[in-house]
């Protein structure tokens, strides 16, 4: 109450971004971390390994933003990743297996914005369901096994070198983020999605295409996750068909801690990014210092709750 | 002491029931109560009365324990507490009872089960719910308060009116003869139509004979005169002084709401140019219709007619938010088909609906979005959103709408319902349509914006627009239409010219039979 307004504003937004580097800091310093976790090795799998993740984050942050869960960000990022694998392995082009991994994206987007904006089925529903109907389609194509096979060497080196110093992937994810922004913040379409996500009946009613601009978000997701699958292949050289699965909830979480961050109170992109990195270090330090798993697992779980509390307290100040 | 006896003694101001002393309130910069106090008597209607804005509803809020003062002392029936520390359940056990202006009922739960909720359920053996005199019960209280309403009926598929109505006998429901608490309604007849707000009235004066203390917020002042015994007046969170209403005159009353004198504001009228803008034949939606409706370029017509009168279907049939089941609309002469309100857009239609909370805010999003959500392509500029025009004129709006806000970049929801409701106008009168479908335009708007309101609505039709405005105030249209449709059961009933415009002729035709 006593700070100034514009000071407590930039404490707001940057509060969570200030935590990120105190982490980072703190591993970086802490004798038991310090030395493995600033090596450049150490750093850039950081960095590569997550930025497929965030990018099925950003995915996920889309309908988000219409107040609308897609929970088959994972599955749609594991099939397109098998399916990709697959078609590499078996010869075909690397610009055609793109294709392939954001065209299924695509499709599995598109059914799932038909079944919420065509039939009605709630959104939670229809992507759990679609969701576990992929992770069937997915083990019917691999019986449960890695996809390894012969990916060619110029793919798999994409997602492993680096370009002045930082990996290749990081770029893609940087792409990927400024699109995502720009959508969300620089055209009319990404007004209306707030719009939606405030009030949908009122959007309706200052001339919204309602159901056009929430089945979009789902193609959007679909698309994202699509080319998620392909750089985690890329990244790993090969196919995990449980991959996608792991990626569901922590790019989720991501995603809703969004709104504690630069933008309180919003789900936004740069917001998604500072999450899943500031997850990321935690993590990263925890597992250098040693600690056994679990203890990932309690600091996941008590980040996103807290994180988002901070946020409905955040939005709630708002209300000046 | 009897009822009688304190009754005789809450009018000499012996016993003040309830007394709030030094409220006081900030939202950031904003002090939206300075030190206010509130002295309310038994057996007396006490109007809370002020602008848009002058910290009424916080009140209210802060002695509810809904948004804590920051500080400040109350007493309710002798026992001191401290202001600050008011949560909802210790306002309850104090004897306060609340009707807030925002929605507090449960649309999914039925008329029995929302009036169960504000007292507890009856339980039998194993903690199971008595269902059968909980609908007794209902159906008792429903009968007391006059509410057209099955006790099984889901909440939600009543109409706002009734809905209100509810909300109003839960607070009540345990309150007849009693006597002992406070009853605090804030703005209960915003959205009432006219029979109704007499109905509930007439039930607020029985209360207050029968000894209960009522505290009343509105910022319409025939409703003072009509029930409040006294009035605490609220301007820029400062109590401006407490009088006895109907010792002053309306003008008098008016100049101390609003700080400054309010010209009489004269009887606007459009000038119809003859060439017809609107044309509807036959046309038919739900309950609606078959209707038959024309109307000028420069011409305002009022749509009058009870709740479920088809007032409303036929603003929102006619901006494509409802199917429309026949009929054909023709906009200056040309056939449209509009499916949905972005072809109404494009035909050049606006709609500002009823139920603003439901239909037209968008709380989260701020003052400046909300304001530029019907014109957002227009901003969109070499692939970029030009936020500098875009904050640039709404600030533009702000002057030319009185709406006061923080800021362009505050929440809408931080505004109060009347800026809300002058940014929902400004919103689709900057798009300068050609027709007008004002469903209730003046909602929680105080005396000052309403003349502003009218006026703005006067230049759009001067500007060659049309304007159809429904509207449950009779007054209103008189004062402002050059003609009125009485819908009755979705079918004209009788059509006023400028002659006829008086608001007891409307009112008549509006309230008779249906059988007649």
């Amino acid at each position: 109450m006593t700070l100034q307004r514009p000071l407590r504003h930039y404490l707001e937004a940057y509060a969570f971004l200030g935590l990120l580097l105190v982490a980072a800091l703190f591993f970086s310093l802490w004798p038991e971390t310090g030395e493995t976790f600033t090596s450049a090795a150490n750093l850039r799998t950081l960095v590569s390994s997550n930025s497929v993740i965030a990018i099925v984050a950003l995915a996920a942050l889309v309908p988000l933003v219409c107040y609308e869960f897609d929970l088959s960000v994972g599955a749609i990022a594991g099939l397109s990743s098998v399916f990709v694998a697959t078609a590499l392995a078996g010869g075909t082009a690397v610009p055609l297996a793109i294709a392939l991994g954001i065209g299924l994206g695509l499709l599995v987007g598109c059914v799932n914005a038909l079944l919420i904006t065509r039939v009605g089925v709630n959104a939670v529903i229809t992507t759990l369901g679609v969701s576990i109907v992929l992770a069937g389609v997915v083990n019917q194509k691999t019986g449960g096994i890695s996809v390894t096979g012969d990916i060619p060497l110029g793919f798999s080196e994409f997602g492993s070198s680096n370009w002045l110093g930082v990996p290749k992937i990081a770029y893609v994810l940087a792409l990927v983020a400024l699109a995502v922004y720009y959508l969300l913040e620089h055209t009319p379409y990404g007004r209306y999605l707030y719009a939606f996500g405030s009030n949908r009946e009122a959007a309706r009613l200052v001339g919204i295409r309602t159901k056009l601009t929430l089945g979009m978000t789902f193609l959007i997701s679909g698309a994202l996750c699509g080319a998620a699958g392909i750089l985690q292949v890329a990244r790993a050289g090969s196919a995990d068909p449980k991959v996608g699965e792991t990626f569901t909830l922590p790019a989720l979480a991501a995603a809703f801690l969004s709104a504690a961050a630069i933008k309180p109170g919003r789900y936004n992109v740069a917001g998604t990014l500072v999450a899943i990195f500031f997850l990321a270090v935690l993590n990263n330090g925890l597992n250098l210092a040693g600690s056994p798993e679990y203890v990932s697992n309690y600091v996941n779980g008590v980040a996103l709750i807290v994180g988002v509390a901070l946020a409905v307290r955040l939005g709630r100040r708002q209300e000046v | 002491m009897s009822d009688e006896a304190d009754h005789r003694a809450g009018r000499t101001g012996a016993v003040p029931v309830l007394e709030v002393r030094g409220a006081s309130k900030a939202f950031g910069a904003t002090q939206a109560l300075d030190g206010v106090s509130l002295r309310v008597e038994r057996g007396c209607v006490h109007a809370l009365l002020g602008g848009n804005g002058s910290g009424k509803s916080t009140l209210i809020k802060a002695i509810a324990g809904v948004e804590p003062a920051d500080a400040g002392e109350l007493e309710v029936r002798g026992v001191r507490q401290n202001l600050c520390a008011i949560s909802p359940a210790r306002a309850r056990e104090a004897g306060l009872h609340f009707v807030h202006q925002q929605r507090s009922t449960f649309p999914d739960l039925t008329v029995t089960e929302n009036l169960a909720i504000g007292r507890g359920f009856d339980t039998g053996v194993g903690g199971r719910v008595e269902w059968r005199q909980a609908r007794r019960r209902a159906a008792a209280v429903l009968a007391r308060f006059e509410i057209d309403a099955d006790p099984g009926t889901e909440l939600g598929r009543l109409g706002p009116a009734t809905q209100t109505m509810v909300a109003i006998a839960r607070a009540l429901q345990d309150q007849d003869g009693a006597a002992e608490g406070v009853l605090l309604l804030d703005e209960p007849t915003a959205s009432l139509p006219a029979p109704e707000v007499t109905l509930l009235l007439d039930a607020l004066r029985r209360y207050a004979a029968a000894g209960q203390a009522i505290v009343y917020v509105t910022h319409r002042l025939e409703e003072v005169y009509a029930v409040a015994d006294r009035a605490t007046l609220l301007r820029d969170g400062r109590v401006v002084g407490e009088v006895e209403p109907r010792q002053l005159d309306h003008d008098a009353l008016v100049e101390l709401m609003m700080g400054r004198t309010v010209e009489q504001i004269e009887r606007l009228r459009g000038r119809p140019e003859g060439s017809t803008l609107l044309r509807g034949r036959g046309l038919a939606a739900g309950t609606l219709g078959p209707v038959d409706l024309e109307v000028c370029a420069g011409e305002i017509v009022g749509i009058a007619g009870l709740i479920g009168s088809g007032r409303s279907t036929l603003l929102r049939a006619l901006f494509g938010v409802l199917p429309l089941q026949a009929g054909e609309v023709r906009i200056g002469g040309e056939l449209h088909r509009i499916d949905s309100p972005a072809d109404a857009m494009a035909a050049g239609l606006a709609y500002v609906p009823e139920d603003r909370q439901r239909d037209a805010s968008f709380p989260d999003l701020s003052v400046g979005e909300n304001l530029s959500l019907t014109v957002v392509p227009d901003y969109w500029h070499r692939g970029l959103l030009n936020r500098r025009r875009e904050h640039r004129d709404a600030l533009g709006l702000f002057d030319s709408f009185l709406i006061t806000a923080e800021a362009v970049a505050a929440p809408l929801r931080s505004l109060s319902g009347g800026n809300q409701q002058k940014v929902v106008l400004a919103r689709w009168l900057r798009r300068r349509p050609r027709i007008l479908l004002l469903d209730e335009p003046t909602q929680g708007v105080d005396v000052a914006a309403r003349a502003e309101i009218y006026e703005l609505i006067h230049q759009a039709v001067a500007a060659g627009a049309a304007a159809l405005v429904v509207s449950s105030e009779f007054e209103e249209l008189a004062r402002i239409c050059d003609r009125v449709i009485v819908l009755r059961k979705g079918v004209v009933a009788a059509e006023l010219s400028a002659a006829d415009l008086e608001a007891e002729g409307i009112a008549k035709v509006a309230n008779a039979k249906a059988a007649a």
